[in-house]
């Protein structure tokens, strides 16, 4: 089906020679495992960027065809992922049964647990070995119950490299491979050197990048020097914590202090394990907000040479996560209301392949902004997904009759459709928005319960990867329809176009550091600020005088007319007759 | 029969749209029967312990749980009948239609190129009347579409069609 589509990027040297043989294209059997890629460079496969363009592409695919041998995890990982297990069972033990049994046995006790956790670690890292074969990536765990398991590269989502507090002591890092389909992430590599980690990840996105049809496969790195990365965005430290600060946590801390203070001061016991017992509990309430500041401490945002984003944070544990752009399904934006006095907002992005919603917050890597003012959120969605401006995305709300279901919240719910993305907003206290791009829609739904029946009304649910959805709460039942149609027709439209970039952005450039391959360019030295840009051919319209997507009144608001793809919208903005 | 899936005007129907390009399909109304024996086996098992303990006992909520339970069922079978008779699926050029329930109606329109995998299943019950069920799989965990009371062949060429339009339009996440 790929082949179908031209290729729009200027590749220098490339299309010229490889167009005509894409009709000979079956002769490449999409199944083997490349070989002749790099020994035949006129035979390239569909939709794959011929390899004679790949600077550095003569030397990858060779290495690839070679049947490696299996490579160990470094020998300290054992008394890393031991020294893990050891802090989990010592926290279970708990404060109470210190006092009970006394510190020499409660140590002994440790002692007896470390050895056979190293033990049975060391074991385990006997039986553990990983290799790359072909556009497969092998691993083999397990001691009782062996798993091998291939893990082919062109499912692969994202690829996060963590470093928790030990690893960074001893210069070690754990490599985690996303793929959809896992409750969890299927592949945890721990441990790895940092060098052997950021290799072997390169690695696995240089052959993951491949097939999928990359909105931007010119951009390879040149075989030389390593390239940079175009630095986006980051989050001041002092931001995060007054961030932070800014919970209702972070709130009813002095009450929770007042209170232990209280209770001591009444019943005059000041054991060790009391006090401990009670900083520990303390620990329980305080650590969200806590937890939050370890995690997005130093939050840089980049984009690599490939064109990914590459995303670093974390303090006591450091997770350097590197996304291809498609991989995004969907935009969240989240105004908490303690975060107003500021102007911030906070934004995720939501990758297939990490666990549903339900899950645990730290867990989940989708940080796009920890936090940070309304211009700063505009210039990042800008950048993940080109063409969509958080500014001008309108969104209406459902009809006044729905003031039934919802009597106080009922402005507070919106959709739109712009040309890109689905918009939908909801909450009243804490704001959220949720832009789905039509391309990475799964499936639409129209969902309606009895009460909206009564008031002729319907929601409709655009479906993600990601887990979450965009939800077009309480639409009239003909917009509700016409709402199902348009996102399943532009769905399939943004499909078909997926070949090449769906988006606005002016072409890439086979040499990616010499020309800003997106509208807005990188401003290191001042993020907070979105720069106009009159060369570039699709600047950010300007900044309207909210700080937040305002509630649009219905009637009153039309698109602009100088907003690309507007016309199209048009319909929308008329409201459907009512019957 | 007085009453089929929609009585509503098409045009403002969640569950009916695009009536004129649409060609809704029922399922078998044998699941109607499927669905009664399922509620009859549940009901007597409920019946029965509640008869243990009415022996047992001898208090008088006994005997009016067995009427509750015996009520409820029979406004639940009603409802089965017309929520059976108001499921429905359509094929189109690029996506599947599928809708159900009456008194929480939906509509699932999953495309063919998002499709991940197809469940065919038949339980015993189902297997005794000739049925199967047929399940559409996406990415999306909230994806919610599912066929149920196909007669083995039509869920077989629903089976194989899926996929085989799956594969010929497959994409990427």
């Amino acid at each position: 089906m790929t082949a179908a589509y031209p290729h729009p990027q200027p590749e220098p040297g490339g299309p010229a020679a490889a167009e005509p043989d894409i009709a000979h294209a079956p002769a490449a059997e999409p199944g083997t495992p490349r070989p002749g890629a790099a020994a035949n460079p006129g035979l390239p496969r569909p939709g794959v960027e011929p390899p004679g363009v790949e600077p550095a592409g003569a030397a990858a695919p060779s290495e690839v065809v070679v049947d490696e041998p299996r490579r160990r995890l470094h020998p300290l990982s054992p008394l890393l992922s031991g020294a893990k297990s050891i802090v989990v069972i010592v926290a279970a033990l708990s404060w109470q049964t210190l006092s009970e049994v006394g510190v020499e046995r409660f140590a002994l006790v440790v002692a007896v647990i470390a050895v056979a956790v190293v033990v049975f670690s060391v074991i385990g890292w006997l039986n553990t070995g990983y290799h790359v074969v072909g556009r497969e990536l092998r691993i083999q765990d397990g001691l009782l119950w062996r798993r091998n398991r291939a893990i082919p590269l062109d499912r692969l989502q994202a690829v996060e490299l963590r470093r928790p507090l030990l690893a960074q002591l001893t210069g070690l890092a754990e490599l985690r491979l996303e793929v959809v389909g896992g409750g969890k992430t299927e592949a945890p590599l721990a441990y790895l050197t940092v060098r052997e980690a950021s290799a072997l990840r390169q690695r696995l996105l240089a052959l993951a990048g491949r097939t999928n049809g990359a909105p931007d496969p010119a951009a390879q790195p040149a075989a030389g020097p390593p390239a940079l990365e175009r630095p986006l965005f980051r989050v001041s430290n002092r931001d995060l914590l007054i961030s932070q600060l800014l919970t209702p946590q972070a709130f009813l801390l002095p009450f929770g202090v007042a209170f232990v203070v209280m209770q001591f001061v009444l019943e005059g016991t000041w054991t060790f394990v009391g006090i401990a017992s009670t900083v520990t509990a303390m620990a329980g309430v305080l650590l969200q907000p806590v937890r939050r500041v370890l995690q997005d401490w130093e939050f840089r945002l980049a984009r690599d040479p490939d064109e990914r984003l590459a995303v670093s944070y974390g303090l006591l544990e450091t997770r350097s996560q590197i996304v291809p752009p498609h991989r995004v399904q969907s935009i969240g934006v989240t105004w908490p209301l303690l975060w107003r006095v500021k102007g911030w907002l906070h934004m995720r992005m939501d990758i297939a392949g990490y666990a549903g919603p339900q899950s645990n917050d730290d867990k989940r890597s989708d940080r796009l902004l920890p936090v940070g003012v309304f211009a700063a959120g505009r210039e990042l969605v800008w950048e993940v997904l080109p063409g969509v401006d958080l500014a001008t995305l309108a969104t209406l709300p459902p009809p006044s009759r729905a003031r039934w279901l919802h009597p106080i919240a009922l402005r507070s719910f919106g959709a739109g459709l712009t040309p890109e993305v689905f918009v939908s907003r909801s909450g009243l206290l804490t704001r959220e928005l949720t832009m789905v791009p039509y391309a990475r829609l799964q499936s639409v739904r129209v969902v309606q319960g009895p009460l909206q029946r009564l008031l002729r009304l319907a929601t409709v649910y655009g479906d993600t990867a990601g887990g979450r959805s965009g939800v077009a709460q309480d639409r009239d039942v003909a917009e509700a329809w016409w709402i199902a149609d348009q996102l399943s027709t532009r769905a399939r439209q943004a499909r078909a176009a997926t070949p090449s970039p769906p988006h606005p952005s002016p072409p890439h450039s086979a040499s990616p550091h010499s020309v800003p391959p997106h509208p807005i360019p990188p401003h290191p030295t001042s993020p907070h600020s979105v720069p106009p840009h009159p060369a570039s051919p699709h600047p950010i319209p300007p900044h309207p005088a909210s700080a937040e997507p305002a509630p649009v009144e219905p009637g009153l608001h039309r698109p602009e007319p100088d907003q690309p793809g507007a016309p199209e919208d048009d319909t929308y903005w008329r409201r459907p007759p009512r019957s | 029969m007085t009453e089929p899936s929609a009585p509503a005007p098409a045009p403002t129907d969640p569950l009916e749209p695009w009536p004129d390009t649409v060609d809704w399909r029922p399922v078998s109304r044998s699941l109607i029967t499927v669905e009664l024996i399922n509620r009859a086996i549940w009901v007597v098992a409920v019946l029965a312990g509640l008869t243990v303990g009415w022996v047992l006992n001898g208090h008088w909520g006994w005997p009016t749980g067995m009427a509750v339970v015996l009520v409820f069922a029979a406004w639940r079978s009603v409802v089965t009948v017309r929520a059976v008779k108001a499921w429905g699926y359509a094929e189109r050029d690029n996506d599947l239609l599928v809708r159900h329930g009456l008194v929480i109606r939906r509509l699932s329109i999953v495309p063919y190129a998002r499709m991940q995998f197809v469940d065919v299943t038949a339980g015993p019950l189902e297997r005794a009347f000739r049925l199967a069920t047929v399940q559409l799989h996406t990415a999306a965990a909230a994806t919610d579409a599912k066929i149920p009371g196909l007669p083995p062949e039509e869920a077989s060429r629903l089976r194989d069609r899926l996929t085989a339009l799956g594969e010929d339009r497959a994409e990427g996440l």
